[in-house]
């Protein structure tokens, strides 16, 4: 058994291994009532998980159909070699690392992260905080994402799931179907190309060796 | 350490994986560098913000529509699947070989195959308007239509037809006072429409499905004879309103609908047919119909009309003149009353099988458009045909918004939710709600911030009056103060507090109120 990402399903869709076995069965059988369980009992946390790897909500919900169509299509040759929201977690990566591709092919009419849509969606205000803050805040967001947005695809995955998720190189290895030494190489230089862009002076890096973009 | 730091280095040194000896290093280099010491609290930051980030909750999205988009391209996929393999429609060899080898097989096919010779030369000299449409190529389509069509010949067929299904998929009004084949059936839903099934609806309209995007919608006082009603003939016999949306069809199967005198053969895909006591009237959305009588013919194309009076045929040169197009509010009626399908379709049998009515029961008399599963059916009240599982109610309140009714489930038997009683607008209710909104929305901190100065030159007890309109979305329309004892600067920053409470959805209200500070 691979091991179980930490954070796939933020808590409220844990499903006890008998039950998670169940549900698959059922989905499998076509029994449209499992489908709308297993949608809804991970349509938040695999909009989360979308959401914060790309940073903006574009498209969001069309990402999101997109996870559960080819979930629902491939639940047959799931093989249960990983937990059912660890699965689905490596199918919003996949989804995620597809988005950032094309949307390096063809970028985007307005800015890279919509950190700012905060201000006019009232769905995502939270505790009001103080306006400098939330000012500052913003702006961090805003320079991080823009930072990854300078990395390849796949070094923003391994940064992402690394830095952000937390996850291990074992973890990062599975979700994004390599083996834990490329991971541990791409997050490496991902690392490097990140932090030397957040800093903002590519000057300091004492002893930079020859880019890779494994 | 004379080198600059690199600055992935700070991130190690945030998450403890550098020696404190390195550490003070790095510590001792940023304080006499400038540009390391920048590099140190961006990193430092975005690690701050790396936290952040990880608690970041996606905006709430159209849950429904994602759902019903999941389901829809799912089940499309496998059913085309499944028609490209022939899973469904597998024969096992056995079954052949078997009805080959018999004897008495082969002399029933005989006797069977010469009664549906003659079955199918009665049915044509009976239904056959003098005019026979032909199979019209995509040469004989035109904008206006054409009034001289070729000679027509029916392509006979050979063997009968596997006899259809119709599944009743949506009842809506009354549907108590629709009758088939006579008699107002107990259970409406159970009801499987075949070759000689009359349909008579009074006051409700009937959705009726027989293929994968195949349809048709019997309109309120209106009848139905399905003459037809197999893989090679489909032919149905109306007298009021039918609205039909046919889905790709085999090379060899006609549709006629016949409305009196007049005949209308289905090329196209969606169409309207009204025959009532001032004639006939043919409407296209999209695709193509041929409309014929015995004394001549024209093609209807999409967007078009054609209206013959009782004592009027589509003969002559002028035939084609009556094809006129159609306004945008026609096409948008037509639109609305195109029939309902269900997107899982496979076979009537596994439709039945695999299905149950939802009645959505209206207690008043207003008519309330209903969302099941986030697509719009129609008035209340209603039935439907839908799959077993969970689904979603909502209906639409006053304002023409959708509101949650409930989930209800269905098993394999009917089920039935009821809409709640529209409550009548309560103004007073409506402010104290909103009231308490505000109030339990403000953002005190902030408001202390605002007050901060003016508290420590000693000033307190103030207060702020204001005026505020907020509608069902919970947005502000205005805010205005009205009145208040504060510096204008204190009074503006308390007013940007009070415009940052948000407001769900609810009635909406207008109102004033006094804040003491």
């Amino acid at each position: 058994m691979l091991p179980r990402v930490k954070r796939e399903t933020d808590g409220y869709a844990a499903l006890e291994p008998a039950l998670e076995a169940d549900l698959i069965t059922r989905c499998r059988n076509r029994e449209r009532a499992a489908h709308d369980e297993l949608y809804h009992r991970f349509r938040r946390p695999v909009a989360a998980n979308l959401y914060r790897v790309l940073g903006d909500r574009t498209d969001l919900d069309d990402l999101v159909q997109e996870v559960f169509v080819i979930a629902f299509r491939g639940l047959d040759r799931f093989r249960g070699d990983a937990r059912l929201s660890t699965w689905l977690y490596r199918i919003c990566v996949n989804v995620a690392l597809g988005r950032i591709r094309t949307r390096k092919r063809k970028p985007p009419a307005i800015g890279v992260a919509d950190l700012d849509s905060t201000a006019i969606d009232p769905s995502m205000i939270e505790r009001p905080e103080q306006p400098d803050r939330s000012l500052e805040r913003q702006q961090d967001q805003r320079r991080v994402y823009a930072a990854l947005e300078t990395l390849a695809p796949k070094k923003r995955i391994v940064l992402y799931l690394h830095e952000i998720e937390g996850l291990d190189l074992k973890e990062i290895a599975y979700l994004v179907d390599s083996n834990p030494v490329t991971v541990r190489t791409r997050l490496f230089y991902a690392r490097r190309e990140f932090y030397r862009a957040i800093s903002g002076d590519a000057a300091l890096d004492p002893a930079a060796p020859p880019g890779d973009d494994a | 350490m004379s080198k600059h730091v690199a600055p992935e280095k700070w991130a190690d040194a945030l998450a403890g994986r550098v020696s404190l000896d390195e550490r003070a290093q790095m510590n001792a280099h940023a304080a006499e560098c400038d540009a390391c010491k920048r590099a140190q609290i961006r990193v430092s930051r975005a690690s701050d913000t790396f936290a952040t980030l990880r608690e970041r909750q996606a905006p709430e999205q159209p849950w429904d529509a994602i759902r019903t988009r999941v389901t829809w391209a799912v089940e499309k996929e496998r059913r085309d699947t499944e028609r490209t393999t022939g899973s469904v429609t597998k024969i096992p060899a056995w079954s052949i070989s078997r009805v080959f080898t018999s004897r008495w097989t082969i002399a029933s096919l005989a006797i069977a195959a010469a009664g549906v010779g003659i079955a199918f030369g009665v049915h044509h000299f009976r239904a056959a308007p003098q005019a026979w449409v032909a199979t019209g190529g995509p040469g004989s389509s035109s904008e206006q239509g054409s009034a001289a069509p070729a000679k027509i010949v029916a392509t006979p067929a050979n063997v009968p037809g596997a006899p259809l299904g119709g599944v009743i998929v949506r009842a809506t009004g009354n549907a108590d006072t629709i009758a088939i084949d006579g008699a107002h059936p107990q259970d409406l839903f159970a009801q499987r429409l075949g070759t000689g099934s009359v349909i008579a609806t009074a006051e409700a309209r009937l959705d009726v499905q027989f293929g994968d995007g195949s349809a048709f919608a019997l309109g309120p006082s209106s009848t139905l004879e399905l003459r037809h009603f197999d893989s090679h003939l489909i032919e149905l016999r109306v007298d009021g309103t039918l609205d039909v949306e046919v889905g790709p069809r085999a090379s060899d199967q006609r549709f006629l609908v016949i409305a009196g005198e007049h005949t209308v053969e289905v090329r196209g895909t969606q169409f309207q047919v009204r025959r009532g006591a001032a004639g006939t009237t043919v409407e296209c959305r999209h695709g193509l119909v041929a409309v014929s009588d015995k004394a001549g013919l024209v093609e209807v194309a999409a967007a078009r009309r054609v209206t013959i009076a009782p004592d009027e045929t589509l003969g002559g040169e002028h035939a084609r003149d009556r094809v006129v197009p159609l306004t945008v509010d026609e096409l948008a009626q037509l639109a609305d009353a195109t029939p309902m399908r269900m997107p899982v379709w496979t076979d009537a049998d596994t439709l039945f099988a695999d299905s149950a009515p939802l009645t959505v029961a209206a207690p008043d008399a207003k008519a309330r458009d209903i969302r099941v599963d986030g697509i719009e059916l129609g008035t209340a009240p209603l039935a439907i045909r839908v799959r077993p599982g969970r689904h979603l109610v909502e209906s639409a309140d006053r304002e023409g918004r959708f509101r949650r009714v409930g989930w209800v489930d269905v098993a394999t038997g009917p089920a039935r939710i009821d809409l709640p009683a529209e409550q009548p607008p309560n103004a007073s209710a409506a402010i104290a709600a909103r009231k308490a909104q505000l109030v339990a929305g403000i953002d005190h901190a902030r408001l202390a911030q605002c007050t901060r100065s003016i508290a420590k030159s000693g000033l307190s007890d103030t207060y702020v009056q204001i005026e505020i309109a907020i509608d069902a979305n919970g947005s502000v329309g205005f805010l205005n103060v009205l009145d208040t004892d504060l510096p204008s600067a204190t009074s503006a920053c308390v007013r940007d507090v009070l415009a940052g409470v948000r407001f769900g959805t609810g009635a909406p209200a207008t109102f004033r109120e006094r804040i003491d500070l």
